[in-house]
């Protein structure tokens, strides 16, 4: 599973195993019914604490993102169309949080910055 | 499961120099734990005292379950150290160094010796006492692990390794974690290196404890904010709030340091001093570090 872990930015880990792993249900990469690693194998491939593992696991089923099937594996939950629509938003508003930080120390104003965003939303010119 | 490290009211005193006082602490098992603190805040101190090279003062100190200075058998069979200067027999090869320190232990793990001496880089034919800095470290290393110890101390252990190998020992304590399920105490200054792989910090100061908390409970109680005052105004020249712990900037534009209060006082914030948080940015635990030893002096 490809899930990168960056340790100085401040981001506590187990948080940034529980965005990236909801980025990848949400966008599709993982669909339901999709096993996950093992937290020992998750926390070996991440060189990290299996706890920490466990930690982003349990709030992932704890929110409904996964669920624990055969009483072992951990697997993607099927979900309503309405949730996945509202956790993709809420992710998307997380991601926006540093250019909406940087837009303000930068003064650029809300028009020109929503401005800017459609631009590079838009597909590339060939 | 039983806490591999407890000490209450531990007090070292050397003559006249105290280095711990009133020390209580309970490890929780199964952690990495990064021993975080100024020089003389009583690391070394700690960690000697936890493996019975020293005696408390004052206080109590229990390691694996029995007072450290009664470890016998059973403890030291599953403790491993690896020591800030380690103290090996000079005119021995490491492979004869390794066979002496083998011979203590009935689970040596000899696999284990072999692949880390391959990992680190360790040529098991050379003498001691030709070794660089480095190289001594990489042979404290090997002799503290390979029992498969359920707690490991270690004291600044990667501070002459260069670069690859600190990653190389890094990515192995944390396999170790995994293979043995016991608990590490790393001691380091690298702190860049040492948020790697820990998920609790002890922070001490000045022989006391500052803090004592799960690593990413202490990413989220603090961030970096940005601040600007509202159109017309200017920022003061300090925040008299007690949970705003530093600040840079002018009266323009200042760069905070906090532990993050409630919405409700961030907006009591906004409205007092006709500012704006335009930013808020986590920090990592070489930015916190200065904040956590500040936090004590604060609480005094």
């Amino acid at each position: 599973m490809l899930l990168v872990i960056n340790h100085h930015c401040g981001v506590p880990a187990y948080r940034q195993i529980v965005d990236q792993i909801r980025l990848l249900v949400a966008s599709g990469s993982l669909k339901p019914g999709d096993e996950l690693p093992s937290t020992r194998a998750l926390s070996e491939e991440l060189s990290l604490n299996p706890m920490t593992i466990s930690k982003a696991y349990s709030l992932l089923e704890h929110d409904g993102v996964l669920e624990r099937r055969r009483g072992q594996t951990l697997t993607v939950k099927a979900r309503h169309a309405d949730d996945t629509q509202a956790s993709k938003i809420e992710q998307l508003r997380r991601s926006l949080a540093g250019p909406v930080g940087i837009a303000r120390q930068l003064g650029i104003s809300p028009t020109e910055a929503t401005r800017l965003f459609r631009e590079m939303l838009n597909p590339p010119k060939p | 499961m039983t806490s591999p490290l407890v000490t209450y009211q531990l007090n070292k005193t050397f003559g006249a120099h105290q280095a711990l006082g009133a020390l209580t602490l309970e490890i929780p098992f199964g952690r990495v734990v990064g021993l975080i603190g100024r020089n003389g805040s009583g690391k070394t101190t700690l960690l000697n005292l936890a493996c019975g090279l020293l005696l408390p003062t004052l206080g109590t100190c229990s390691t694996l379950g029995r007072p450290s200075g009664e470890l016998a058998a059973p403890e030291l069979s599953v403790l491993g150290i690896v020591a800030q200067a380690g103290q090996f027999i000079n005119w021995m090869t490491v492979a004869q160094q390794l066979q002496f320190h083998a011979s203590f232990y009935k689970n040596w793990d000899q696999p284990r010796e072999q692949r880390l001496l391959d990992e680190l880089d360790l040529n098991p034919a050379r003498k001691i006492d030709e070794l660089s800095p480095g190289d001594l470290q990489k042979l404290g290393i090997i002799l503290g692990v390979c029992h498969h110890p359920k707690l490991l101390l270690l004291d600044e252990p990667m501070s002459a390794l260069d670069p690859i190998a600190r990653q190389s020992l890094l990515k192995f304590l944390l396999d170790l974690v995994r293979e043995d399920e016991g608990t590490i105490i790393i001691s380091s200054h690298l702190l860049s290196d040492v948020e790697k792989i820990i998920d609790w910090v002890v922070c001490l100061d000045r022989g006391e404890l500052a803090v004592s908390a799960p690593y990413d409970e202490l990413q989220e109680r603090y961030a970096e904010w940005i601040v600007t005052p509202a159109s017309g105004s200017e920022l003061p020249r300090k925040f008299a709030e007690p949970w705003v712990l530093a600040r840079e900037g002018d009266s323009r534009r200042a760069r905070l340091q906090v532990r993050l209060p409630s919405s409700e006082t961030i907006a009591q914030f906004s409205a007092q001093h006709s500012a704006n948080v335009i930013d808020s940015r986590p920090l990592n635990l070489e930015q916190l570090f200065p904040l956590l030893i500040n936090e004590r002096s604060l609480a005094q």
